[in-house]
């Protein structure tokens, strides 16, 4: 009986990242003893996930496709502990960031990571990025093919692939299996969507050129519909056309997207299916057997038949209002009857978005155990998911979750703010992004209001660079830098639904940080006072427009 | 209380090298955790001259540069940026302690 449902490391694998550790360990004892610049030095910690921040080295550890063991969880709250403060931020892409590991300590906490069969290659760099999927894959209700079997295949062969370690910018891939796309696939350098043609066969829609970003772009269909097994033969073409006429001259015209929109999305498919063509026969056609292989490492737990409806869950949903609140928001329909979805809500008011303890860790880890087959999910909103929970169980694993405030009924609401590290921890930053949704958080912090906002995401960066995805928020908030000030720039009528996908409109100049939240608290006024019944905030402003919002908000000055 | 922000005075900074903790050049050419105990350029010549210095003495630390600052009445140094005062003054929010279970 497999411990994971999920792909297990082999041989090869493990060899490969314990070599890379001994290399590594090689470097930092050269670069602590004088023999390698920092010139020479940085590169080669950035291939290992090692960035140096505002107080502190960061270490990125790759999750991939946001799939963990309670395991690989544990270990990660051990390594947190022994190396780093004791917490870890979740990030938008489905990665785990420690602030303030110690250079001599790096090399350590990386053997710890392989223990679990994990590693923090290709979190940095211009190559092909940790490949993210949906955070209910192998779960989800609406699910047509689970896309982690693609996102191991894509892994296997990006992993420190020759021909594309020097791209001529960071490549980043997302891939679902769902019509609802949970994985953002339109904002990515690629978006793979699986789907099943009218003739019954499951394939790729493949998106090319989205991107956040100083320049957002939102991806453009290269190919409607790609058999599965044609997959890597189609990658390889796409980003050799890319490595060939990607621009290499501006760092900020590099992007996948800035080629695509220069050339255009005609001749990239052009040039894309010329080489397509070429390759499409060769040696990265998949086998059905290599499938076949993969897939079975992913197949679901052999769940036990539960009843669908539990007895005291009814009487909770009825009796108790935080309860019911809780089932609503942050549980979401099983492909089978008898089980939900639960997501931990890493957002309690007030809190860092997205940031755990290592006991909250070990807490999560515990839960997975009992109530969800050993397994965690990483969600690009920076929350945590068990996949299999049974209906049964409901009540307990949300009592539990209580005890670790991870129970906060706000999965989709106001209070589920994405933010990056922004200008406390990150040196590219212009302004603060947590203490910003710390704030706004605290001020939504009723429960009921914020189930009756409905769903409302907010979305902060605290740069152009868009780590928090401010550009996709319903409501986007950018931190800017004016004369030494932090300002902050607010969007609105973002949104990376499928078929919805939006980049959201300034809404007039930026505002000083202690004007923030009551600009937030008019935005939501004006919907409240003009929504029609079942309207989201952003269909609200997709109806009426910008301008009652942006009076309201700048009515005050 | 008077001060000095004339744009003039710098110390220079850096990252040390073991841990990324951040550091200050003192007047010994030593790397000092407390700013207090920074060296102080006080004009564009003293300046250049400190970030040499720093250059020279940067083994155990990271690409040095320099930060503008300001000195109140008595000789208290603050960063003249934002981004810099929170590198001197740390996280401006409550990070989670390690055995932090929030509501517990
Ligand atoms: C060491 C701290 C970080 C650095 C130096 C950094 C750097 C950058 C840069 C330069 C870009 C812009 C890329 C471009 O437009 O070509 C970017 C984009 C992005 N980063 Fe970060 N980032 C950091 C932290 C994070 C964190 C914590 C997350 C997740 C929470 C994240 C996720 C993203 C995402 C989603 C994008 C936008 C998507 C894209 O177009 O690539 N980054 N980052
Ligand atoms: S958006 Fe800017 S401030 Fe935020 S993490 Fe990315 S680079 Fe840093």
């Amino acid at each position: 009986m497999p411990d994971t449902h999920f792909y297990r490391y082999d041989d090869y694998d493990r060899t490969l990242v314990r070599e890379r550790i001994a290399q590594f360990r090689d470097q930092v004892r050269r670069r602590l003893a004088g023999e390698l610049t920092e010139e020479q030095f940085k590169p080669l910690r950035l291939t290992n996930g090692l960035y140096l921040q505002l107080h502190a080295y960061m270490l990125r550890i790759a999750i991939p496709y946001g799939t963990l063991s309670s395991r690989q969880l544990r270990k990660l709250a051990d390594i947190a502990r022994r190396y780093d403060r004791g917490y870890g931020h979740f990030t938008t892409r489905q990665n785990l960031q420690l602030n303030w590991i110690r250079l001599e300590d790096a090399p350590d906490a990386l053997a710890a990571l392989a223990e679990v069969d994990m590693h923090a290659m290709q979190t940095s760099g211009n190559c092909i990025r940790n490949v993210t999927a949906d955070h209910f894959a192998g779960a989800a209700a609406d699910e047509i093919e689970d896309p982690r079997i693609w996102c191991e295949i894509v892994r296997q062969w990006s992993t420190l692939h020759p021909e594309f370690s020097f791209l001529p910018r960071k490549f980043k891939i997302a891939i679902t299996g769902s019509p609802n796309d949970r994985a953002a696939v339109r904002v990515h350098d690629i978006g793979l969507r699986l789907w099943r043609n009218p003739e019954g066969r499951v394939g790729f829609e493949v998106i090319v050129g989205g991107g956040l970003g100083r320049t957002p772009m939102i991806g453009k269909t290269l190919r409607e519909f790609l058999p599965r097994e044609e997959l890597l033969a189609y990658l390889e073409a796409t980003l050799r056309v890319y490595n060939r006429y990607g621009r290499r001259d501006n760092l900020y015209k590099a992007r996948i997207k800035i080629l695509v929109h220069e050339i255009g999305a005609e001749k990239m498919r052009a040039e894309v299916e010329a080489e397509y063509a070429a390759v499409r026969d060769g040696a990265l056609r998949l086998p059905a057997a290599t499938i076949e292989a993969i897939a079975a490492q992913f197949a679901p737990p052999a769940l036990p038949h539960r009843p669908a409806i539990a007895a005291e869950v009814e009487r909770l949903r009825l009796e108790d209002r935080a309860f019911a609140l809780w089932l609503r928001s942050n549980t979401a329909p099983h492909r089978l009857a008898g089980y939900r979805i639960v997501t931990a809500s890493l957002k309690p008011a007030g809190a860092p978005p997205g940031d755990a303890s290592a006991a909250q860790m070990d807490g999560v880890a515990d839960i997975a155990d009992a109530f969800s087959q050993g397994e965690v999910r990483v969600s690009h909103e920076q929350n945590l998911v068990f996949p299999h929970v049974a209906v049964d169980d409901l009540p307990e694993v949300h009592r539990a979750l209580g005890r670790l405030g991870f129970a906060e009924a706000n999965v989709g609401k106001i209070g589920d703010i994405i933010a990056c590290p922004g200008l406390d921890y990150c040196a590219l930053a212009n302004a603060r992004s947590i203490p910003v949704a710390q704030r706004i958080s605290g001020h939504f912090a009723e429960l009921a209001r914020q189930h009756d906002i409905g769903d409302l995401k907010i979305k902060i960066s605290g740069c152009i660079n868009a780590c928090g995805h401010h550009h996709v928020g319903h409501i986007g908030i950018l931190g800017v830098d004016k004369n030494g000030v932090e300002l902050y720039q607010i969007s609105l009528g973002g949104d990376v639904d499928f078929g919805r996908t939006a980049i959201g409109t300034i809404l007039g100049p930026a505002i000083e940080a202690d004007r923030v939240v009551g600009a937030v608290d008019s935005l939501v006024a004006t919907y409240l006072e003009r929504r029609t019944d079942g309207e989201r905030f952003v269909d609200t402003y997709r109806r009426v427009g910008a301008q009652p919002f942006k009076e309201r908000v700048y009515a005050a000055v | 209380m008077a001060k000095n922000l004339s744009g003039e005075l710098h110390v220079a900074s850096a990252n040390r090298l073991v841990d990324g903790v951040v550091v200050f050049l003192g007047d010994a050419g030593d790397w000092v955790t407390d700013i207090a105990r920074a060296a102080v350029a006080r004009d564009g010549r003293a300046a250049e001259i400190l970030l040499h210095r720093a250059r020279a003495e940067a083994f155990t630390v990271v690409e040095p540069y320099l930060v503008a600052v300001s000195e109140d009445d008595e000789g208290a140094l603050e960063p003249l940026s934002l981004r810099e005062r929170i590198r001197v003054s740390g996280l401006t929010f409550h990070a989670i302690a390690a055995d932090a279970v929030r509501y517990a």
